[in-house]
């Protein structure tokens, strides 16, 4: 009997990690864009709670969750117009402008939450997307249960990494955005407006943080509160730098916060006495390790944060 | 005779043109931030006078308004060492509570038995050295290993979070439903300044730990020694700087000053460690000393007009129902523009003269 329970443990373990990792790429895909063009947007925290809640009102009122979906993609690039105008072309401190554009959302989403629903609409429900099996592939013993039991924002975000890594790497927009985040100058000389391709990046990141945010609202979180998102944005940034700005990298490294954050869900049910919090802490000391450079630095786009003018 | 508008060969500098860009920037703000009144049926402009009113020209709320400023001006302190000193630190939350705990657990521990003088000075030592040994973590990462202190101090202010919940939950539980540590004992909490007035002796604290600050900056070697390599780590080195062990030196006073705000907000508001004490004040804080253009002074003034703002907000939720999250966004939008209105240096307005 014990012996079912570890591997229970495990599939519940591993099938939520891969769950959870879901949304957390779906972000960090967004940020290499953005970063790949030279661009670090702090922002993206802000951008996921302004997405989910985008979500979970046009959910609400609609009783659609797919158009919740599409209005929180349409919220992540709204949201990140005045971005793209602070990094690009006010060119401010990037690290500024994101902290500060994360205190506006936090403050901003909470208001939109009261002033639309009014303080007594506190557990106001909405439609969810529920787990669509893969026909044949979901009954796979092991892999049926870990990969192909997901919600369809999970196989789309499967798909946008894959897509993500043909753009960046196989397409010529691709090769002039990294080409922008690696020399401004030299790109801008060989013809490619600098500040389109940065712009283009941080609404790619935007669009993509504004879904992430849907995804948490509507496959896992299902009510709104200010402090739904915790820091998945801050998590997605070190998933891109885990990932050496690749997408399909970006992918591991997802899966190994997926599993970090499932953890304590999971180790409840072999009933440890392990204080809760300490689990809830692992994805956050993980990541932090990770970027504390013990594990070796890492090469970056060269004008990452630079000043294109300048650079 | 047309006006004409055309971009300067180099953006303005002058004092007058800095300050109307910024006044500007700070209308607009405010403006934008009155929009959301209206669905409230508040009207804005004497919305903004209520707000003021309520926070900095009664005695109380003055008094109300400079306890909230205390822990703001320390994380803004600490953000002009650490950003000055080149390390873009943005874990004063996580400093925050460990001074907090570190605050809390001395009271709890010392009782009443200890005259305030003697608690007081140990609860501030306490605090600093938690927040930081708390900080100084993330300064050895940045130094020894070039970790990225932007992420780093990001993520430990989550782990920060579950440590106090942690404690409230636990190990310094108050026995009850909430998840909160007992009352501190009366007599650790910080004085009021005098009767009657909210204000307490944080405010000694606080401007205490400004001048020491102006002084380190302004006066000492070792603060000269950070300015320079926060301007330039290779020119630091050249001259002689050990810029490594400065980035740790700057983390460290940053994240004790990011201690004492724990400090201040356990003894001198809150009286009690609490699931989510101090929440906000982290980052707000950073936000006031990127106000107030990194500048001691400027810091300074800037976190007691963002603690007027927090206090009058809360007054406004509780007369007219306007959620209190609106001084949030108008506390960041004036942050926003104000660095969005650098663009309007770049450029000038001007009537041509007539040729002859």
């Amino acid at each position: 009997m014990a012996h079912l329970g570890w591997v229970a443990f495990l599939v519940t373990w591993l099938a939520g990690g891969v769950g959870l990792a879901g949304p957390l790429l779906l972000a960090a895909l967004g940020e290499i864009f953005a970063e790949r063009a030279g661009v670090v947007n702090v922002g993206i925290e802000g951008t996921i709670l302004l997405g989910a809640l985008a979500s979970f009102l046009v959910a609400y009122a609609t009783g659609d969750a797919w158009i919740g979906l599409l209005a929180a993609a349409v919220a992540g690039l709204l949201a990140s117009l005045p971005l793209v105008w602070m990094y690009v072309w006010a060119q401010a401190n990037q690290v500024v402008v994101g902290i500060t554009f994360n205190l506006l959302a936090v403050g901003l989403s909470s208001y939109l939450y009261r002033a639309l629903l009014g303080g007594g609409a506190l557990d106001a429900t909405i439609p969810m997307l529920g787990d669509v099996p893969l026909p044949g592939l979901a009954s796979l013993p092991l892999v049926g249960p870990l990969l192909f039991r997901h919600p369809a924002p999970f196989y789309l975000t499967a798909l946008l990494a894959l897509l993500a890594g043909h753009v960046l790497f196989r397409t010529r927009l691709g090769l002039d955005l990294r080409a922008v985040g690696e020399n401004p100058r030299a790109a801008a000389a060989a013809g490619i407006d600098v500040r389109r391709m940065r712009a283009l990046g941080v609404l790619v990141g935007g669009a993509a943080s504004g879904l992430a945010g849907a995804y948490l609202m509507l496959c896992q979180i299902g009510v709104f509160r200010d402090n739904i998102v915790s820091g998945h944005g801050f998590i997605a940034l070190a998933i891109v730098i885990l990932g050496r700005w690749n997408p399909y990298a970006a992918a591991v490294a997802a899966l190994a916060f997926g599993a970090a954050d499932a953890l304590p869900i999971s180790l409840q049910m072999l009933d440890l006495g392990v204080a809760p919090q300490l689990l809830l802490a692992m994805p956050y000391v993980l990541a932090a390790l990770a970027m504390s450079g013990l594990f070796g630095r890492v090469a970056q786009p060269a004008a990452l944060m630079a000043r294109h003018d300048e650079a | 005779m047309r006006w004409r508008f055309e971009r300067r060969a180099a953006p303005a500098d002058a004092a007058l043109a800095v300050a109307g860009a910024n006044a500007t920037a700070i209308a607009l703000a405010l403006l934008l931030g009155g929009l959301l009144f209206l669905p409230f049926d508040v009207a804005p402009l004497a919305a903004y006078a209520d707000l003021a009113g309520a926070a900095f020209l009664t005695p109380r709320g003055l008094g109300y308004t400079l306890v909230a400023a205390g822990p703001l001006v320390m994380v803004g302190l600490g953000t002009v060492v650490a950003w000055r000193s080149g390390f873009a630190y943005l874990g004063f939350q996580g400093c925050l509570l460990m001074g907090a705990v570190a605050a809390a657990a001395l009271a709890l521990a010392a009782g009443p038995d200890w005259p305030p003088a003697a608690f007081l000075p140990l609860a501030v030592a306490a605090s600093f050295a938690a927040g930081a040994g708390w900080a100084a973590l993330v300064g050895f990462a940045r130094a020894r290993f070039g970790g990225s202190e932007v992420l780093v101090s990001l993520m430990l202010n989550y782990v920060a979070a579950l440590v106090v919940q942690y404690l409230v939950t636990g190990p310094m539980r108050d026995p009850g439903d909430l998840p909160q540590s007992p009352l501190l004992p009366h007599a650790t909490w910080l004085p009021p300044l005098a009767s009657g007035s909210g204000a307490n002796a944080g405010v000694f604290v606080a401007l205490l730990a400004a001048l020491a600050v102006w002084w380190l900056l302004r006066r000492s070697v070792l603060g000269f020694e950070l300015e320079v390599a926060g301007l330039g780590a290779r020119a630091a080195r050249f001259a002689g700087i050990d810029v490594p062990r400065r980035i740790i030196a700057a983390a460290g006073i940053a994240g004790g000053l990011g201690g004492l705000a724990g400090a201040l907000e356990v003894l001198g508001n809150q009286h009690r460690l609490l699931d989510g004490v101090g929440e906000g004040i982290g980052f707000v804080g950073i936000v006031t000393a990127l106000l107030g253009k990194l500048t001691v002074v400027g810091a300074v003034v800037a976190a007691v007009l963002y603690g007027g703002l927090g206090v009058g907000g809360n007054v406004m939720q509780r007369r007219a129902g306007l959620p209190a999250s609106v001084v949030t966004v108008v506390e960041a939008l004036i942050v926003l523009l104000v660095l969005a209105s650098d663009v309007l240096l770049r450029y000038r307005v001007f009537r041509p003269r007539r040729q002859g």
